[in-house]
Order: structure tokens, then C-alpha cells, then sequence
């Protein structure tokens, strides 16, 4: 695929020049700290001393860990549930809101509003939410005579700090999908029409196919989102003593790095991280070649 | 990609942020020294108090101080260690003391009580033990805390009822309890509670529940967890009572309520320390104080202090013992009475007005008493993980959601597991 002209000449010292900061970001910044990390992951270090050699035995130890495996445990089951929540009710809230309604703008801002507010505060106000002796969604069950639920209580915690982050992420995949969906011609579902197909039928032979891009690329955000989610979940299972009740992933590379001294084994933890997130993307772009439709 | 890249950044931070340090100490040229503790903002004034007064005695040497909240200051100073530019005196919880101390990061104060005859002579022996070591001291205490019973008058006298005394058992904190908790409106939701505590850490309540069942926390090496071995395992049937009955709120249920349900008067009785006073002051709780009840065993509180250390890497070791002296001081001690947190580790300060004669109708002197049936809060390595393993693996327990024997036990093979990885 090639698009547009090539840069010639002085455009291609602008070009350069534009790309520096970026770059010199990228090299320091990122690549800096991948190498960091990765180096760091060899050694077993505890902040203060100096880094002692440890080859792969950060890695090995990690399938030993209880505590690491059930966090990366946490962290799988998470995102099996996020990321297919995030892409399906994200989809259906665009097509919902890609119609001409009345108030159709203020419906797509209130679905907005939790990605512009700030983690911290919602997760606050979620916990008032799942409280149980004084929380609203408890006290709206009991009214209709349920018995009250301990929403964050060990057995349940998985479940609603899923809810509070998809709550949180739809309205960023209904933009994208809004988007993908505007970019479909009228004239399909025209076309579709005339041909006496019903409106479900459209949705699923027209709208589907030609959305896979975005549902794609959504896939892809959501899964990296739910590898590295951390805010809404420790705000809201985080006990006395920096604890958690749903550690995950990241959680436990912070809390070996900064409160255990386990440079080494956080690290490793990291590069796990990373590399499956990496897997995962592979297997996306695999997907990609054979399903995804561009126009 | 944000989350991930905060960890790698901050690790990569840490590398290349070696090289800084501080300029070293020429002679007898004014020094400025760096100290960090922790603490609640009104902390900072009386602090800077200590400093001032400090610095008018000592003009060569001018010292910082900054206070952080508990949680960032850890974070603070291991990323301010990593990257090889410690604070030269830095407060110490007791607890996590070995788990610094071993890994180098502090002097060994020695030499310097050496050069000082009697220099401990007036601390309270029970707060210095934690932070003696085989070669000296890497660390003093500089205040410490006892957990006494503190009860609301006024929720005892509307239910007709005698305070606490010296002589009560847990049985007798059992009844009364039971009889202070309260659904005043019958609305089958309780409005008060007999008694609120934290069991997730062991100082506020079961440490003191299982030494006056005869029970221990931890083997003498530090190799075995006793908690559910004896008298010990009698002390969780207790608690488990206690929550299965409905007399002390959930761990779920209390975090609804902002934690401290004796500070927002819903619950007529709690175990704390005195950090816990000027707020329950300052929220006008009418409460009086009375010693630990006693146990089969007979009585048994905890005692755990918040101390100094300096870093070994630090540049002016003699101008960061000196200002450790003085807060030491009877005058740095008194202006600490003053601040009404903690309580000052120089029995002369103690035992003085500075200290007996504060704000709250209560005797401030069962603190002190108390020190007589104290426990040490157990130090060891591996602390905070330990911790962690026991109170969170414990939380379904009281939630209502597992069964106590087997969850103990479970816990007590992860809690030694832990003890193993930090030998």
C-alpha cells in the first residue's frame, strides 16, 4: 500500500526535523526504560545495593510465585471479560446513537463523560454505589425485595470492578465506532433495503463487515487497556496495608518494585507482561489479514 | 500502554539518576541536611519547631524537612535510595526496621551512643529494644504508641451502663458490646455498634487478643507463624464471634462508613493508640480510656514505636546524629508531647505535664501503664508481605464468605512461605 506523494528534498529535512522531539522521546523514554527494564530483569537488585547477577532465575521464579500467578490469573480473567464487554455494548451504543434522535448530542456526551473524569473521583463514587449497607445499587434491590449483595466483598470484587471499567471505557469505543460507522455509504443500506432486508439483517450483513476495522482496532486498545488496567480496580478493592483484593498484574510488579525491593522479579514481571501483550497483538494482526475489510 | 510505561519509566529514571548525591561535608562549613518523615500536615509545624529551635543551637548546620503522606513517603524514599541521593535522617517505622536495615541502608549509630555516656539512659527500655541490634543501634525510636480500650461515655451512660475498667475481661468487652449494639429504629440495619477495631493488621486488636490467650505471633528465629497454634486459635474464634454476631461491622461494611466508626460515633468502643486522639478531640467524641481487658492469660497490650535512622550513604553522618540528639532532647521531646500524636520515648517527658496535662477529659496516664503488660509488635524481615498475607487471606472470613479453620491454616502455610523467601 503506498499512499500520497513521497518527501523530496527540503521536505525531507522537515520531515526530520518535525520527527526528532518524537524520536529523542522514543529512544529515552521508551526504548530507554524497555532496555532498562529488560536488564534489570537478569538482576536481582533491591534498590539500594548493588544490582547482583541473577540470569533467567526472575523468570523461572515467576511460575512459582502464588501470589505473581494469581494476579497474572487475575489479570487473564479480567481482561476475558472486559475486552469483549468494552468492543460488543460499545458497538451497540454507536449504532444506538448513529441515528437521527433528538438530544442525540447530549446521549453521546453523558456516555463520554467517564473517560474526561478523573479515575479516582468516579471509583469514589462507584464505592458509594456497591457499598452494602449503604449503597444505591443494594438499597434499589432491597426495595424491590432482593436480599443486598456485598458487591466488594472477596467472591464478588472480579465481577464489579469489571462493570466499573467498562462503564468507564465504552464511551472511547462508542467515539471510534461512531466514527467507522458515519464512513459507511448510505447508498448500502439503500441498497440493502430495496433488496427487502430487515433492519437486523442490515446490521449484521451491512454495518458488521464494514465496521471490522474499527472493531479491530478496538480489540486491540481494549486488550492493551485491560492488560494494564489498575486505577478503577485499586480504588476500589484496596484494603489497609497497600493491599488489594483483585491484585493485578500490574499492581504486583508495583508492589514488589517499590514496597518489597524486588527490583528483579518486577521487572521480569513487566517483560512477561509485555511480551504476552505482544503475543496478543500478533494473533490480532493475524486476524487482521484474513477478517478485517477495508474499504 | 500508559500503566506499564509509568513502571518502565520510573525504572529507568532510577538508573539514570545515580550520580547526583549530596555535596560532602568540608570541615566546619555549614551543612544542610535532608530529613523525611511521614505524617499528617499539622505534623510539618511542630517538626519545623524542633528544626528552628534546632538550628538556633547548632547555626552550622540547617536541616530540611519534608512530610509525606504514609504511602507516598515509602515510594519516595526507595526511588530517592535507587537513585543513590537518600535524606540523611529519615522516620522509621519499627516493624520495617530490618527489613532496611539488612539491606545496608543504614548506620550503625553505635559509635555515637558510645561517644555519648547515658545518652539512652532516660528512653523507656521497651522502645528500644526493637531497634538493638548484636553490633548496636542502626535506629532510635523517637516516640511510641500502646493500644488501650477507648469508649464512648456517652453511648455507656444512655444505656445505663458502668465504663470499663482495669478488671474487665474480653468476655466482659464481649457482654457489653453486645449490649451497645444498637438497631435504634428497627429498621433491621444497626446503627451502633458495640465495638469497631481493625483486624487486618495485627496492633490494633488480635495481637493483644492472642497474647492474652497465651498465644504467640511468630517463632523466636522468625521461621514459623504461631497465630494459629494454642491459645492463639482461640483468640480468632473470638473475632470470628465477634463479626458472625454482628457487634463489630464487617471489613466491608466498616469501609463504608470511612473506616473509623468510633471517630464518626457509630460504635461505643474501639482499640487504638494515641495517634487517635486529637481526632476523635477535634470530632467532639465524649470518650474515656481504659486499659486492654484481660485475657486467660492475664493482661497483654502491644507497644510499637516510630524511630530515626540515618543512611549509611549519607554525606554528614555527624550533623544528621546531632539533630537526632536534639529531637531526642527533653526539648525536642516536649515540643513532640506537644503535637499530642504519640507519646515521647524520655520518661522524664512523659511523666511530665508536657505530656500528662493535655487537651481531653481522659487519663492520659493508662498509656503509660499500659508499657507495664506490653508486647513488642513483632520485627522482622519480610514484614509488610507477611502482613498482607494474613490480613487479606483473613477478609473472607470475616465477610462472611469462608470458614475460619481452614483459611487459617491456609494462611499460616502462605505467611510461612514468606518468612522462607525473606531469610
Amino acid at each position: 500500500m503506498e499512499y500520497g506523494l513521497k518527501p523530496l528534498g527540503r521536505e525531507k529535512l522537515w520531515l526530520w526535523l518535525m520527527l526528532v522531539p518524537t524520536i529523542i522521546g522514543l529512544a529515552f523514554g521508551t526504548i530507554g526504560s524497555l532496555l532498562a527494564t529488560l536488564t534489570l530483569s537478569f538482576f536481582d537488585w533491591d534498590l539500594i545495593g548493588a544490582p547482583t547477577w541473577a540470569g533467567f532465575s526472575n523468570y523461572v521464579q515467576l511460575f512459582q510465585n502464588e501470589s505473581y500467578m494469581e494476579a497474572f490469573s487475575n489479570t487473564l480473567k479480567f481482561s476475558a471479560m472486559y475486552v469483549p464487554g468494552v468492543v460488543i455494548i460499545s458497538l451497540l451504543l454507536a449504532v444506538l446513537l448513529n441515528r437521527k434522535i433528538r438530544g442525540v448530542g447530549i446521549f453521546r456526551t453523558i456516555y463520554f463523560l467517564p473517560t474526561v473524569t478523573s479515575a479516582v473521583a468516579t471509583a469514589l463514587v462507584w464505592n458509594m454505589i456497591y457499598g452494602r449497607d449503604t449503597g444505591i445499587l443494594n438499597f434499589m434491590l432491597e426495595s424491590v425485595g432482593l436480599s443486598p449483595i456485598c458487591w466488594l466483598c472477596t467472591n464478588n470484587a472480579m465481577l464489579s470492578v469489571v462493570i466499573v471499567n467498562v462503564w468507564g471505557a465504552i464511551g472511547e469505543g462508542m467515539i471510534i465506532f461512531l466514527a467507522g460507522l458515519t464512513a459507511i455509504p448510505r447508498d448500502y443500506y439503500e441498497a440493502a433495503e430495496l433488496d427487502g432486508a430487515s433492519g437486523f439483517q442490515q446490521f449484521l450483513r451491512v454495518t458488521i463487515p464494514l465496521v471490522t476495522p474499527s472493531i479491530f482496532f478496538q480489540t486491540l486498545i481494549a486488550a492493551i487497556n485491560a492488560f494494564q488496567a489498575y486505577d478503577y480496580i485499586y480504588m476500589l478493592t484496596r484494603r489497609s496495608g497497600g493491599d488489594s483484593s483483585v491484585p493485578v498484574a500490574v499492581f504486583s510488579i508495583y508492589r514488589n518494585a517499590f514496597h518489597f525491593f524486588r527490583m528483579g522479579d518486577a521487572s521480569a514481571q513487566a517483560i512477561q507482561l509485555a511480551l504476552l501483550v505482544a503475543a496478543f497483538m500478533g494473533v490480532m494482526f493475524w486476524w487482521e489479514r484474513r477478517y478485517v475489510v477495508y474499504e | 500502554m500508559r500503566k506499564l510505561l509509568f513502571v518502565l519509566v520510573v525504572a529507568s529514571l532510577l538508573l539514570t539518576a545515580c550520580g547526583g548525591g549530596t555535596k560532602p561535608a568540608a570541615g566546619t562549613g555549614p551543612v544542610t541536611i535532608t530529613f523525611m518523615m511521614w505524617g499528617a500536615p499539622e505534623e510539618q509545624t511542630v517538626w519545623q519547631a524542633v528544626v528552628d529551635d534546632f538550628q538556633a543551637a547548632n547555626p552550622n548546620i540547617k536541616v530540611n524537612v519534608e512530610v509525606s503522606d504514609w504511602d507516598s513517603y515509602w515510594t519516595k524514599l526507595n526511588t530517592l535510595f535507587a537513585g543513590g541521593t537518600p535524606p540523611d535522617v529519615f522516620a522509621m517505622d519499627a516493624p520495617l526496621y530490618l527489613d532496611w536495615q539488612s539491606r545496608g541502608a543504614l548506620l550503625n549509630l553505635q559509635p555515637y551512643i558510645d561517644a555519648n555516656p547515658g545518652f539512652l539512659d532516660g528512653f523507656y527500655p521497651q522502645t528500644l529494644t526493637a531497634y538493638k541490634l548484636d553490633d548496636g543501634y542502626y535506629g532510635l525510636p523517637r516516640d511510641f504508641n500502646t493500644i488501650t480500650l477507648f469508649y464512648n461515655k456517652d453511648m455507656f451512660d444512655a444505656a445505663g451502663m458502668a465504663y470499663p475498667t482495669a478488671d474487665w475481661t474480653y468476655d466482659d468487652l464481649l457482654a457489653a458490646a453486645k449490649q451497645l449494639t444498637l438497631d435504634k429504629d428497627n429498621d433491621g440495619k444497626t446503627d451502633q455498634y458495640g465495638l469497631w477495631t481493625d483486624t487486618w493488621d495485627m496492633e490494633l486488636f488480635w495481637s493483644e487478643l492472642i497474647w492474652a490467650n497465651g498465644g504467640e505471633i511468630i517463632s523466636p528465629d522468625h521461621t514459623k507463624t504461631l497465630i494459629a497454634e494454642g491459645g492463639a486459635r482461640d483468640a480468632w474464634t473470638y473475632i470470628d464471634t465477634l463479626y458472625k454476631e454482628g457487634i463489630m461491622p464487617t471489613p466491608a461494611t466498616a469501609g463504608e462508613y470511612g473506616g473509623d466508626l468510633f471517630q464518626s460515633g457509630q460504635a461505643a468502643m474501639t482499640t487504638i493508640g494515641h495517634w487517635a486522639v486529637p481526632g476523635y478531640v477535634a470530632s467532639n467524641i465524649n470518650f474515656g480510656v481504659a486499659p486492654m481487658p484481660k485475657g486467660p492469660k492475664g493482661a497483654a497490650t502491644s507497644v510499637n514505636s516510630a524511630g530515626f535512622v540515618v543512611s549509611k550513604d549519607s554525606k554528614n553522618h555527624d550533623a544528621a546524629f546531632a539533630f537526632i540528639k536534639f529531637a531526642l532532647s527533653e526539648a525536642g521531646q516536649k515540643r513532640l508531647a506537644e503535637l499530642g500524636f504519640s507519646i515521647p520515648v524520655l520518661k522524664s517527658v512523659a511523666e511530665s505535664d508536657a505530656y500528662l496535662k493535655q487537651a481531653g477529659s481522659f487519663d492520659q496516664k493508662v498509656f503509660l501503664d499500659s508499657l507495664a503488660f506490653a508486647h513488642m509488635k513483632p520485627v522482622f524481615k519480610g514484614y509488610e508481605e507477611w502482613a498482607g498475607v494474613v490480613g487479606d487471606g483473613l477478609i473472607p472470613v470475616w465477610d462472611g464468605e469462608a470458614e475460619l479453620g481452614p483459611t487459617l491454616d491456609e494462611v499460616v502455610k502462605s505467611a510461612d512461605e514468606i518468612l522462607a523467601n525473606n531469610k
